[in-house]
């Protein structure tokens, strides 16, 4: 596949008239990791929700691996995994059920091997039998990345991934997430608050305010730009003007 | 994509405790309109039985055997009512879980982010309510039949068999509208309690209050099939009862009593007429179910309770 893995024109959306976002143009390369930063409620999870074809833009155009996401829904769909950032599955069936079904609505043919395959890559086979009622948080996100990446997508949402996940569980999705990126090629789109986290992990990062992309460049690029800043803590809080 | 979405909802409805509770009270009630039908027949014929020896003492003729007089499937007469009472308060729940769960875990948002469209989705989860209460309807339909075989002692014949058949077929089908109103509540509403209250609240209408009006206030008739029960003296009800046609729950009702014979006897196409306002309303409430499905907002699920 040729072209960047997404690209935003003038992207807009408005809920009950009030705009959550507005003339956000973007483009993110194959291969890489994107933090989009951003408060609460400026407008990243609408963001995802647009590019993963939950809801329709009413502004703009968005594309995902240079498929229309409104027009060409199918396509795009076809090849995006997507881990929200409260990650629930059917409790009442076991994980490799719950994987199984996802991987047939991606229509991966051999979806019974698909899974195996992912879970032994996750090194998590121990879960596959087991209800998804009884796992832990930690669990729980290690299966929702599972069955976002079961039909092996070219590029992978993550919202919020490290919500509510302790040190060791936020390490192993760091390792997770640029194990993906480097074995498998995957183009990595992360809404995070976790600053410390995008520092480590990501290539790219973007920073929405109010619904207004306000700041992207790479992170080797960003750090050229704020040469006095000690972190990238310091950079966003300079970056969104707020109280130091 | 369609079998997918089915043979997920079949499966989780198959772990769900709520909904193996409320399949068990249904099957259990199937068996015990079967048991109350055996007991009064087992009862009568005794105490026939003991007046035929008494008459038979005085030298007296007997007269003939009461069930004779009876059709067979008389003795299952209880299930017209269990049907629209319990077997529809477990089409609701079954409807109802099977949006609902999506809705409230935030698993539409994984389902909606996956190539499946939101007509397959709907389709699915209608198919999925279908086979289930054909699934819980063959079950009971093979409760009804040992029933029978328990209380007459012999295999009932291919045309009891085929009455019950019918009798279950269109129990399915008016069964399936609750399963339907189930799922359109659960779609309408983002609170799962307003929606499941919802669901009981249309049920209600459906089955008493509006065959209170149709039948004229005659409190036997919301429950029983009852021929031509308005007072003709009351204008106000003769206006409602022409609105009888509408009623499901009578129509349905009515046709039961038809097919198991335990009403008397109308016109075949009379009966097949009492079916058309069930079908028409399990297609309208299967296109409102499948329109509801496009336009909802699943980005904004697992905010329910």
């Amino acid at each position: 596949m040729n072209g960047p893995a997404i690209e935003m024109q003038e992207l807009g959306h408005s809920y009950n008239g009030d705009l959550v976002l507005h003339d956000v143009d973007l483009t993110i390369d194959r291969g890489e990791i994107f933090g989009f930063l951003g408060h609460n409620g400026a407008g990243k999870t609408t963001t995802v929700n647009i590019l993963t074809t939950l809801i329709k833009p009413t502004l703009g155009t968005a594309l995902v691996n240079g498929h229309d996401v409104v027009s060409e829904r199918h396509l795009v769909t076809a090849d995006i995994g997507y881990l929200p950032s409260e990650v629930r599955m059917y409790p009442h069936m076991t994980a490799a059920e719950n994987l199984t079904f996802f991987a047939e609505l991606s229509g991966v043919e051999d979806a019974k091997r698909a899974v195996a395959e992912t879970l032994d890559y996750l090194d998590c086979s121990e879960l596959a039998d087991r209800r998804v009622g009884s796992f832990s948080t930690g669990m729980r996100q290690r299966i929702g990345i599972a069955q976002a990446i079961v039909h092996r997508p070219s590029v992978l949402f993550l919202d919020e991934p490290t919500a509510g996940l302790d040190p060791a569980g936020i390490r192993q999705l760091r390792q997770t997430i640029l194990g993906l990126n480097r074995d498998l090629g995957m183009t990595v789109f992360m809404n995070t608050h976790q600053l410390s986290e995008v520092s480590r992990v990501c290539t790219t990062i973007g920073v929405l305010n109010r619904g207004e992309l306000i700041y992207k460049d790479s992170m080797e690029a960003t750090a050229h730009h704020f040469p006095d800043e000690m972190s990238l803590e310091d950079i966003y809080v300079r970056m969104e003007g707020a109280p130091t | 994509m369609i079998s997918t979405v089915a043979s997920q909802q079949l499966l989780s409805l198959r772990r769900q405790r709520v909904f193996l509770a409320a399949l068990g009270m249904f099957v259990a009630m199937t068996a015990a309109a079967g048991l109350l039908g055996w007991s009064s027949h087992n009862t009568i014929v005794r105490v026939y039985d003991q007046a035929v020896k008494l008459l038979a003492a005085n030298g007296q003729p007997a007269p003939p055997n009461p069930f004779l007089l009876k059709p067979e499937l008389s003795l299952l007469s209880n299930m017209v009512v269990y049907v629209p009472l319990l077997g529809a308060l477990l089409a609701l729940l079954l409807g109802h879980l099977s949006v609902a769960d999506d809705e409230s875990t935030g698993l539409g948002r994984l389902i909606f982010s996956r190539r499946v469209s939101r007509t397959e989705y709907a389709m699915g989860k209608i198919a999925a309510a279908a086979i289930s209460l054909a699934v819980i309807l063959l079950a009971a339909m093979a409760v009804s039949v040992a029933s029978l075989v328990v209380a007459n002692q012999t295999a009932p014949t291919i045309e009891v068999v085929g009455r019950l058949g019918l009798f279950y077929g269109l129990s399915w089908l008016y069964l399936l509208v609750f399963a339907l109103v189930g799922m359109g509540t659960a779609l309408l509403s983002r609170r799962r309690s307003l929606a499941l209250l919802s669901a009981m609240g249309a049920w209600l209408v459906i089955t008493f209050t509006i065959p209170q009006f149709t039948s004229g206030l005659r409190p036997t008739a919301s429950l029983n099939p009852i021929a031509d029960p308005v007072g003709t003296s009351q204008r106000f009800f003769q206006i409602t009862a022409l609105a009888r046609p509408i009623s499901i729950a009578e129509q349905y009702k009515t046709a039961s009593a038809q097919i198991l014979a335990t009403a008397p006897s109308e016109p075949v196409l009379h009966t097949v007429m009492r079916v058309v306002p069930v079908a028409v309303v399990a297609v309208v409430l299967a296109a409102a179910v499948m329109v509801l499905v496009q336009r909802h907002d699943f980005s904004r699920s697992s905010n329910g309770e």
